[in-house]
């Protein structure tokens, strides 16, 4: 009998079951695939880097070893190491029909697959073992931003050595291959590789140090003392240079909680109001002597095999949706975890078991209530609250908008679920796009140098031939020609140039190697402080927050800095924010005695037009000196910071991502809430339709409402964006060096077009949904289903 | 008196699981402007069917239903929603009301929908407060639906069903859910509209009730069995009018 009661009941109300079950399935796919992704991003990188076997310390170095072997062959601290050879190149030794590739940075490293580097692996995951002769695999991400495949051609032409590969494919690159990092790495064979072991191409080559140890201060400190060194850092620096992809991987479990929140919310509703409504039969059961133990067992019953069975095809269908979360973040890193397929049946398991305790509370009423009130609860459930007074005579509204303000305002807790889930959906989507316009815009300028109208880093002005003895002579040389480039093509300008230094820097008896960024072109006083003052002389330098910490100096220390000509005692008068190097960097005055030679990087060429240009004529002339140079790498202030930073149009992606999944929670809200709705209201709205009032009145009655509804949120959420926003990101930024960034706040975006998007997809959805009441007849009124 | 209502061999046929159940038979009956006509029947005879068919609320399966000179099943739902808001007015057992009004906005509600007269929106809620005033109701102008008792609401349902002053008030055992006095005073009220002119047709099973009627209708298996006027005799007492047709309906098989 009591299965004949659950049969009937199911088919009775076949439309609430669906969208139960529809949201259980929804519910199981984002908490299955939201825990997996939350375990995979956490162990991200460090899942990668151990995978792909990188080392406690990382020293790469060029022109040789410069006495590094030694150092570690010698050092107490290290406990072992692996060394791979390299040759270093540039985007001139490489070309595709004529043309040069475009990279994230101008360096190019060459080698052959060795057994003594890091493990490399194709991009489906596969371990890279074999490169055949005369072909080449790259670093993952050049063949799109390149527009290539597998299979087209390189020209490779390095210093005598002469040859064409065919690109067999991508590789993923734990050590070099983070949007930070930027280096690209092209892997030959063995036969080819060996072409590129000649006499004169020893001072190309350097070394790639993987090192194990249990003590890094210490071998820092030791490393430091070696010769062209050009990069040399913890496994903890180069984790976090992934942070770039980690904030992608951030937003997608954000976005797994968000979603993981929503489905619970939108379960505790459809099973509250389904049991409402089952109240009425609950009664009548209890009035005829049936235990509530067997009552709530009926009900029991139905949600858990239905809890069951949405959670079974939502564990399926997280799988893929997972993997289409995380594929932003997974084209250039290995994620995976150790538990694999596990967790999204955990996921699974979570969902049956919170949506049998939700139906067990919620039946828990039918013990404590008598028949009477059983009945009375079901069937009366909002009768007993006082209504709010908002009377149809001081309205100026039309009837339908007057219903629609009255219905919100009568009982706003009943639309607390709408709002909750528009709320947390759109203020994240809201967020990231005050992010991602942020990062397009110039707001981030000072983080990465001086705001100057134009920056020129192509690598045909920015020579690397220029980091020698000479190199400020020529750079010298390089910025007058530009000036006069400038002067020919009718925009006078001055132009400054800042380049990277990597110094040994002693403080307290322990040497680090820094690297310190010099603009010998314009006065520091030009940059920007976060506290203090700017260097007046040589002898004075600023440091970030990030290099107070690692080194422990503070503002009025000093520290002892070894410019390979002479030492200087340099005393801390500032701190100040960079996102460059994550923000380890130190700031010299112009005058500080520096040389070309201890280059580690040129960062652009920066123009200040003479006239001042509006932001208009600046975009007219990048382009005109585009032309003039034969490149594509002149940008304004913003692009830029967008150079940089190399994520925005990844953030974009993943904003849009996030655009499609909140329309589609949307969507399904607006549906189930909306369903929920007219089947609460069938007797009301056949009364209307009773008494006279058209199909159209009752359409735009339950529409105007929703939206009423749905543009509170979305003003509660655009308001709450800035602090809700500054709440997670912040702490992102200031993993990245900048502890003070100033948002964005683009207004068309996201007081119109984002909001506008959501609400345009709402008003379609509910107004398709709303016709369902044309359905209900006159002859609904007295149906208390 | 001309007729507001003609109703000609109306049939309603519910298919049910392929198995045809015929609830309304070839019914045929007229109704004139101020009449007063009851309509009742065992249970199951299709009494409430025929009051929803006839209202343009259901639409039979055959048949003409002529109300003010227009044939109701030749409209659109449109056309039957103008009807239904400006020339007739509803009054249902159940005293269904919009829940989240109070007595007064459900009241002004239709007039404020309905073009039918050139008033302004306040002019509509002095007459929805006169109505009231008339039928006692008006202290409770501002009060929740759940607030009042049920003849307060069923006598807020009938000020609803009049706020458009209609040709014809459709009742379908309005005094079903009242308890004695209540029912007595909503009858009150109805016998008064129509005193007044407005021409009411009610469902019911109460004999007492039906006893107001001018006439009766008296339904068996979807067929009018039989036709009673009462006796306009002004001599006659109410108890013996009611006497006089318990006999009919008791010939009848009631």
């Amino acid at each position: 009998m009591y299965f004949n009661i659950l049969k009937r009941d199911l088919k009775r109300k076949k439309t609430m079951n669906v969208i139960l079950l529809l949201f259980t399935m929804l519910a199981s796919m984002f908490v299955s695939s939201g825990i997996n992704n939350v375990v995979t991003v956490m162990n991200g990188t460090d899942y990668y880097l151990d995978k792909a076997g990188v080392g406690d310390f990382v020293v790469i170095t060029q022109n040789g070893d410069g006495g590094v072997e030694d150092i570690i062959e010698d050092s107490s601290n290290v406990t072992s190491y692996k060394m791979e050879d390299a040759y270093w190149g540039s985007i001139d030794n490489i070309e595709v029909d004529d043309e040069q590739l475009d990279l994230k940075s101008n360096t190019i490293v060459f080698q052959e697959l060795s057994d003594n580097g890091i493990t490399l692996y194709q991009t489906d995951n596969e371990e890279l073992t074999e490169v055949k002769p005369g072909e080449v695999y790259v670093t993952a991400g050049v063949l799109k931003r390149n527009e290539l495949e597998v299979g087209d051609e390189l020209e490779l032409d390095y210093y005598g050595v002469e040859n064409t590969f065919t690109i067999a494919g991508e590789i993923k690159d734990a050590l070099l291959g983070s949007d930070m990092m930027g280096n690209t790495r092209f892997i030959f064979s063995h036969e080819d590789y060996e072409e590129f072991e000649k006499e004169e191409l020893k001072p190309m080559s350097g070394c790639m140090y993987n090192i194990k140890s249990d003590h890094i201060a210490e071998l820092q400190g030791e490393i430091a003392k070696g010769e062209n060194i050009l990069f040399s850092g913890s496994r903890s620096m180069i984790k976090m240079s992934y942070v770039m992809e980690m904030i992608v991987a951030m937003i997608v479990l954000v976005l797994s909680a968000c979603l993981c929140i929503v489905s619970f919310v939108l379960l505790k509703f459809v099973i509250t109001f389904t049991i409402n409504e089952e109240f009425r039969e609950i009664g009548v059961m209890k009035a005829i002597g049936i235990h509530n133990f067997k009552i709530r067992s009926i009900y029991l019953t139905k949600y858990f095999v239905m809890s069951v069975v949405g959670g079974v095809i939502g564990l399926f269908m997280g799988i893929p949706f997972g993997n289409m979360l995380i594929a932003s973040v997974s084209e250039k890193m290995v994620l995976s975890n150790d538990y694999g397929i596990y967790l999204n049946v955990v996921g699974a398991l979570i969902v049956v078991f919170v949506m049998t305790g939700f139906a067990y509370l919620c039946t828990g009423k039918v013990k404590k209530s008598t028949p009477v009130d059983a009945i009375r609860n079901g069937a009366t459930g909002e009768r007993y609250g006082k209504k709010g007074k908002y009377s149809l005579k001081k309205t100026h509204f039309s009837n339908a908008f007057y219903m629609a303000v009255n219905d919100v305002v009568s009982a706003p807790r009943r639309f607390m679920t709408i709002i909750f889930s528009f709320f947390i959906c759109s203020v994240f989507v809201f967020g990231l796009v005050e992010v991602t316009d942020t990062m397009l815009s110039d707001r981030l300028i000072t983080t990465f140098g001086k705001k100057s109208d134009a920056y020129i880093t192509s690598s045909k002005l920015l020579r690397m031939d220029m980091i020698s003895e000479e190199g400020n002579e020529d750079v010298k040389t390089m910025l007058s020609d530009v000036e006069e480039d400038l002067k020919e093509l009718g925009m006078p300008g001055k132009t400054n140039f800042e380049v990277w230094y990597k110094y040994n820097v002693t403080f307290d008896g322990r040497t680090t190697s820094i690297c310190c960024q010099q603009n010998k072109y314009t006065d520091t006083t030009d940059y920007d402080y976060i506290e203090g003052s700017a260097p007046q002389n040589d002898k004075e330098i600023a440091i970030t927050k990030q290099i107070a910490e690692d080194i422990g100096a503070r503002i009025g220390d000093t520290v002892t800095i070894d410019f390979g000509s002479e030492k200087k005692e340099c005393m801390v008068v500032a701190y100040f924010q960079t996102m460059n190097q994550l923000g380890s960097v130190i700031r010299l005055h112009q005058d500080a005695p520096t040389n070309m030679i201890y280059a580690n990087a040129m960062m652009s060429i920066q123009i200040e037009f003479d006239d001042e240009p509006n932001a208009k004529v600046i975009d007219d002339r990048i382009e005109e000196l585009r032309d003039f140079y034969d490149t594509e790498d002149v940008y304004n202030a913003a692009g830029f910071c967008n150079d940089c930073m190399k994520v925005a149009g990844t953030m974009q992606s993943v904003q849009y991502l996030l655009l499609a999944i909140t329309c589609i929670v949307v969507i399904l809200v607006t549906i189930l809430m909306e369903r929920s709705f007219i089947s609460d209201e069938t007797s009301q709205i056949a009364l209307l339709k009773a008494i006279g009032f058209k199909d159209r009145f009752i359409i735009r009655w339950q529409v105007y409402r929703f939206l009423l509804v749905a543009v509170i949120t979305e003003i509660l959420a655009v308001i709450f964006t800035y602090p809700i926003t500054k709440l997670w990101c912040d702490p992102i930024w200031s993993m990245m060096g900048a502890s003070d960034v100033k948002y964005y706040f683009n207004p068309l975006s996201l007081c119109l077009v984002y909001p506008g998007i959501i609400l345009l997809i709402n008003l379609i959805t509910v107004w398709l949904t709303a016709g369902v009441t044309k359905k209900i007849t006159c002859n609904d009124v007295g149906n208390v289903e | 008196m001309a007729n507001i209502l003609e109703v000609k061999d109306l049939c309603k046929t519910y298919v049910i699981e392929k198995r045809q159940n015929n609830v309304l038979k070839n019914v045929n009956f007229s109704v004139e402007e101020g009449d007063m006509v009851a309509i009742m029947g065992p249970s199951g005879s299709g009494k409430s069917t025929l009051l929803y068919a006839v209202s343009g609320m259901d639409v039979p399966t055959s048949g003409t239903v002529n109300f003010d000179g227009n044939n109701l099943m030749k409209m659109k739902p449109n056309e039957l929603s103008d009807v239904r808001l400006d020339k007739m007015g509803f009054i249902f057992q159940q005293m269904y009301m919009m829940k989240n009004l109070t007595i007064l906005d459900n009241i002004v509600l239709p007039a404020v929908e309905s073009k039918k007269s050139k008033e302004n929106k306040a002019d509509k809620v002095k007459r929805a407060e006169e109505l009231m005033r008339k039928l006692s109701i008006i202290d409770v102008a501002d009060n929740d639906i759940n607030e009042v008792s049920g003849g307060q609401l069923q006598r807020a349902c009938i000020c609803r069903s009049m706020i458009n002053n209609p040709k014809i008030l459709f009742a379908d055992e309005p005094t079903g859910a009242l308890n004695r006095t209540s029912s007595m005073e909503v009858m009150e009220e109805l016998v008064k509209l129509n005193d007044e002119g407005t021409t009411i047709m009610m469902v019911t099973h109460d004999a007492k009730v039906a006893a107001r009627c001018k006439r009766v209708l008296y339904i068996v298996d979807g067929n009018i069995k039989g036709e009673y006027v009462s006796p306009q005799d002004a001599n006659l007492s109410q108890a013996d009018k009611e006497r006089k047709l318990n006999t009919w309906l008791m010939d009848l098989g009631w």
